[in-house]
């Protein structure tokens, strides 16, 4: 019997992908800038930096679980943390990213919400976790940014 | 004779697409049903929900050596993944697949571990495009392959005695997405 080709074995087992725990999942456009900003820069000024892309290093603190269209990535400082949002079904954001490191780059976007806007928001956030929602502690409206995601790249998914 | 050669083209076309088709419009028709009731019921993962109680602590910056104390009260004796608070009064780790969520006050504990449906989630992911690059394609060849199925359909239409009743049917076809787009457009 031959032995068989080390070549062809080569070309073979090359065909099989890496496990996923031992490579960063790129997602949508992947990275394309090469320095990542703080998001206590970003939040602490953030008008220079409305419409403008950037990228944010952290850990993926929670995830859209139904349809992986968002996720909130955390900041530097305690308690921060800001909403990266993707268009159904351009990127779709594995639920398996929660409590990975990752990098995601996006259009920084404001939003002034009325009271009755930040109520909606969060009871169809509420209602996608299934937990309950109180109106009422919602006191005022509120001014929020977000990211319009590009491209992610996360670490052991 | 050509009438009948031009039949039986259409009809081995219709056939053979038929054929090919099975496979894409059964994983296309389940997940279409699984995707369209997502607001009932999570498509892609399985969440189980486990509520738990540890002792209250004061809201704040949590010291790693209560981290330590909450995972002991939950049974768990390695160290979390990564911890995040969004708070000074909820507290929330991930270890492996799950994630604990500590309301600090209270000592309120929900933990979930996401795992996939080993049945939905792949035809959710082909049904939907996650592969994107050459799954495009084939999603692509399969819509034109749709397409002339109703056409080579359309032309197999029976003559005389039946003819009425398939007209009809293939008029109701029609009207149906007409009718709705006309209720709710």
């Amino acid at each position: 019997m031959k032995p068989i080709c080390p070549l062809l074995l080569l070309i073979f087992l090359s065909c099989f992908p890496l496990p996923d725990s031992a490579m960063a999942k790129t997602l949508g456009a992947g990275l394309s800038l090469n320095q990542p900003t703080s998001l206590s820069e970003i939040l602490g000024n953030p008008e220079p930096y409305i419409g403008k892309k950037i990228q944010l290093q952290g850990v993926i603190v929670d995830v859209c679980e139904k349809r992986g269209c968002w996720l909130y990535i955390s900041g530097d400082r305690p308690f921060e943390k800001i909403r990266f949002k993707v268009l159904d079904g351009e990127i779709v954001i594995p639920l398996e990213a929660r409590g990975k490191p990752g990098t995601v780059e996006g259009v920084l976007e404001k939003f002034v919400l009325s009271r009755d806007e930040v109520i909606a928001r969060r009871r169809h956030h509420a209602e996608e976790r299934g937990e309950t929602f109180d109106p009422a502690s919602v006191t005022s409206g509120e001014t929020i940014y977000q990211l319009r995601g590009l491209g992610a790249e996360i670490d052991g998914i | 004779m050509p009438s009948s050669n031009w039949r039986h083209w259409n009809l081995a076309v219709h056939r053979d697409l038929g054929f090919l088709s099975i496979g894409l419009t059964l994983l296309y028709a389940l997940s279409g049903i699984a995707v369209n009731h997502a607001a009932d019921w999570n498509p892609n993962y399985r969440i189980e929900r486990v509520a738990a109680q540890v002792q209250p602590l004061p809201p704040g910056v949590v010291a790693p050596a209560a981290i330590g104390q909450i995972l002991n009260q939950l049974g768990e004796t390695r160290s979390p993944d990564n911890v995040f608070q969004p708070d000074p009064e909820n507290l929330w780790l991930y270890l492996d697949k799950r994630m604990i969520r500590v309301h600090l006050p209270s000592g309120k504990v929900e933990q979930d571990v996401a795992t996939r449906r080993p049945f939905w989630y792949p035809l959710n992911f082909l049904h939907l495009n996650h592969p994107k690059n050459s799954w495009t394609w084939i999603a692509d060849l399969y819509a034109g392959a749709l397409a002339l199925l109703a056409l080579t359909g359309l032309l197999m239409l029976p003559q005389r005695s039946r003819q009425k009743r398939s007209l009809l049917l293939v008029a109701a076809g029609l009207l149906i997405p007409l009718l709705f787009l006309g209720i709710y457009y």
